[in-house]
């Protein structure tokens, strides 16, 4: 029996260009491309070059710090390109696909042979294939050491951010992949497996079985992994905790029951820079061209195109291949024009969290807002406004601790709670601050100060 | 407007690095702003932004307290008119005069405490602050009229910088500047603020009439007359006072005019209500006691006179409310509020020297709210520990 968390704080920006929950094939590209960089803290080594042929699953390069840790190519062809960036970093590489679809083999194994397997088993399985980036680890978020052992792993089901894959859209494409990846998950901890949906979640969600299923309500960041740890079990200051997504945890099985990489994943887009139509559910080429899609579906003028959702992704390039990790393309207009004597303006048309823009005496909370980059002001010094407290849901006081944090005070910045979240978790607070503070960096920086000093 | 936007466009390259304006492009900056809104995109992170920034914030404050100043400005004619002249010379001439004693400070306030902000920006190479719009128009509302326009411009030297440049600016601040620069008055040309307030400079000083404010009346009562019968012998009823039209500081006679501002920045949720309330509370529960331990003079008026006399509630309202120099916790802003009440009945009802307290009652709370916050947090964290 599953149960229910209703969280009261938080705020939903109503952005325009929700992906609906339709499902539409995308179209190959000639090329696939790979990403070492999402692979946080990977110390490259390079294992190809240019002219290289290989196949779906051959290596690519290697992690310096642990050697079992690889990234593999999503597809057969030959390497045409590797991109270096800043300090000679491989930022891209690009692979001419042929039509061969050979694949490099891995284990195997039935549905009912996963549960007999041994973490050992899982953990180089999932190394060697680089799929180990999909479990990432608290505290910090980054990929999961393979010598931890997590107390619990939790994985998210949910789509509260503007915008995210509907865990039901993705996940219902394959659950028999999806329950494999579960049973995976379970091998790698002695505690529980928390599966966390949204009241709105399939059956596919609800019904899976050898996981504590529970059900979150309420407005986004309802729906973030750090507020499901903290009202599930949480975290002292020594535990460990493993996170996936669900829409990962697909590939993950299928990876396991089919003993080879997955071709195809499920990625959501959206935003008010997507014509209406197109703004949907999409199966697309692990690494495969967006540009294609791209080319129809945005609406005229200059856009930006984020991985991820509008208030934690990262900008991406203006023809983007799909990223291993990613599952949502949100595209929201540049906000470069200016208005005259703007400050005067009672703001029927503007969209705020605070009351202080008359569109929210007149039903602005219900609209949906075609909101565009805009700062929308200039950084000034903090000033304690409150509006953060009003959208943290978990038991933090976001304006002490990003003042701890500014201070480089680790302890208090620990004692106030900062392993226990991730940036993405202070992405409303940024969005809604009135001082136009880059709060998620702020607390990024603090998590990487206490991570190279050790708790 | 694209002309004016194509005229600014060419101009910026001017104050960039080389120019000789290179010094002043804060000023140019905040120019721009002014007229036009920014084109400036976010970086990453949350790539949309709330409309909210601290611009649009401190306007909706000045929106606040333009009942108090437009009552402060028919007010002050209207004294002057009526105690001067001796006749009633009817609205219109009022707030004509008015304007004629009150713009001139707020243009002094105003031009004085933007030099200095505007200085300090542009050593410092950041941006201008809007802070100085609101402590610009607070400070001469809690000046009485006739102050000389050399000690506005001293007092508002003052409290803009030691009591926030020096800090950093707006938003490190530890005082409320406003009334930084009051208790700098206050301190330095005490005669002509303590006492009896003067409402309005004629030719010549013989010329001032000097009315006593209804605080004044009860803390040189005669022995053994009631305050309620003294300040009705002197014109002064409950509703009189909340009304507002009687001698006193620009801005702050009204409390009517001062809930009106109240209602736009609760409905907006610019201020803190909850340390408004517990001012009141605080204010009420110490006065009460008073009344009910049988303490003489001040003692003796009915708790809720204090809401309408006085500066109580403009200092409630506007000056204990300052995000940056109140506490920030929740319930640090209920401890701070209660207090900074609590201190005004103390110093009301037991102290003979001064009649009025809310100035130094607000800037005690303020040095004394990092303190108050710090208690509440180590409690907040140390339940957290426990939790974990």
């Amino acid at each position: 029996m599953s149960k229910t968390y209703r969280i009261k704080k938080g705020f939903d920006i109503g952005l325009a260009g929700r992906p609906l929950t339709e499902l539409s094939d995308a179209s190959a590209g000639s090329t696939v491309a790979v990403y070492p960089l999402e692979y946080t803290g990977f110390k490259q080594r390079l294992k190809v070059t240019e002219g290289d042929a290989v196949k779906r699953g051959t290596e690519l390069l290697e992690n310096k710090k642990n050697v079992r840790l690889k990234i593999c190519s999503p597809a057969s062809g030959k390497i045409k390109k590797i991109i270096r960036g800043e300090r000679r970093f491989v930022e891209k590489i690009i692979i001419e696909t042929d039509e061969s679809g050979e694949a490099e083999r891995f284990g195997q194994y039935t549905a009912d042979k996963i549960s007999g397997l041994s973490k050992d088993d899982v953990i180089n399985q999932l190394l060697s294939t680089g799929y180990m980036a999909f479990i990432r680890q608290r505290p910090f978020g980054g990929i999961a050491d393979p010598e931890a052992s997590p107390k619990s792993v939790f994985v998210n089901a949910m789509n509260t951010g503007p915008f995210q894959v509907d865990a039901t859209v993705a996940v219902g494409v394959d659950a028999e992949g999806f329950q494999a990846g579960l049973d995976i998950l379970t091998r790698l901890t002695d505690g529980a497996v928390h599966l966390c949906v949204g009241p709105e979640a399939g059956e596919v969600l609800k019904q899976a079985s050898n996981v504590q299923v529970h059900v979150f309500k309420g407005k986004h960041p309802a729906g973030n992994t750090s507020v499901h740890i903290s009202k599930i079990e949480p975290m002292a200051s020594t535990d460990v905790v493993w996170t996936a997504k669900a829409v990962d945890v697909v590939l993950i099985g299928r990876l396991f029951l089919d003993g080879e990489l997955p071709t195809t994943r499920v990625i959501a887009i959206g935003g008010p820079g997507v014509k209406k139509e197109f703004c949907k559910h999409y199966r697309v080429n692990i690494g495969g061209e967006l540009g294609g899609l791209l080319s129809d579906a945005l609406v005229d003028g200059e856009q930006r195109l984020i991985n991820g959702d509008a208030l934690t992704g990262e900008t991406v390039e203006a023809s983007p291949s799909l990223r291993l990790q990613q599952s949502a393309l949100t595209v929201v207009p540049e906000g470069r024009t200016r208005q005259f004597l703007g400050w005067v303006e009672p703001g029927f048309n503007q969209m705020s969290f605070s009351r202080l823009c008359a569109s929210t005496f007149i039903g602005g909370r219900n609209r949906k807002w075609k909101l565009d980059t805009n700062t929308h002001g200039g950084v000034r010094a903090m000033v304690f406004t409150g509006y953060y407290d009003k959208v943290m849901p978990m038991n933090i006081m976001v304006d002490y601790l990003v003042r701890a944090v500014l201070a480089g005070d680790t302890d208090e910045s620990i004692s106030h709670g900062i392993l226990e979240t991730l940036p993405e978790d202070y992405a409303l607070c940024e969005f809604i601050c009135p001082c136009k503070m880059e709060l998620q960096e702020i607390i990024a920086d603090g998590l990487k100060m206490i991570e190279e000093e050790g708790i | 407007m694209k002309f004016l936007l194509d005229f600014l466009d060419k101009e910026r390259p001017k104050y960039h690095k080389g120019g000789w304006r290179e010094k002043i492009e804060p000023l140019f900056e905040a120019g721009d702003g002014f007229l036009f809104t920014r084109d400036k995109v976010t970086a990453k992170g949350s790539h949309v932004r709330d409309a909210l920034d601290l611009k649009r914030l401190l306007i909706t404050v000045i929106w606040g307290i333009m009942p108090c100043f437009l009552f402060g400005i028919w007010n002050a004619g209207h004294q002057y008119n009526l105690n001067t002249v001796g006749i009633e010379p009817g609205f219109v001439a009022d707030v004509l005069r008015g304007l004629f004693i009150v713009l001139p400070v707020v243009i002094v306030s105003y031009g004085v405490g933007g030099f200095w902000e505007v200085l300090f920006s542009c050593v410092r190479k950041h941006e201008i602050n809007e802070g100085l719009l609101v402590t610009g128009l607070l400070f001469p509302l809690v000046l009485p009229p006739t102050l000389p326009l050399w000690q506005v411009a001293v007092a508002v030297s003052f409290g803009v910088v030691i009591g926030k440049e020096i800090f950093g600016g707006t938003g490190m601040n530890l005082v409320n500047p406003a009334l930084m620069s009051r208790a700098f008055l206050f301190f330095a040309y005490a005669k002509y603020i303590v006492g009896d307030v003067w409402i309005a400079t004629g030719e010549t000083a013989i010329d001032a009439y000097s009315g006593a404010t209804p605080l004044g009346i009860i803390a040189n009562l005669p022995e053994g007359t009631s305050a309620v019968q003294a300040l009705n012998d002197a014109g002064y009823s409950f509703t009189s006072m909340a009304i507002g039209s009687m001698p006193g500081s620009i801005g702050e006679t009204s409390a009517i005019a001062c809930a009106f501002g109240a209602a736009l920045l609760i409905v907006t949720g610019v201020a803190s209500w909850r340390i408004m309330l517990s001012c009141v509370v605080g204010l009420l529960g110490v006065s009460t006691l008073a009344k009910i331990s049988g303490v003489v003079g001040m003692g003796q008026i009915p708790p809720y006179y204090h809401l309408v006399m006085g500066g109580f509630a403009f200092g409630a309202v506007f000056m204990a409310t300052d995000p940056v120099s109140a506490t920030a916790t929740n319930l640090g802003k209920w401890i701070y509020g209660f207090l900074i009440g609590a201190l005004v009945a103390v110093v009301r009802i037991w102290n003979p020297a001064y009649p009025e307290g809310v100035m130094l009652s607000i800037l005690f709370m303020n040095v004394m709210a990092p303190m108050v916050d710090y208690f509440v947090v180590e409690y907040h964290v140390k339940r957290r520990l426990k939790r974990g």
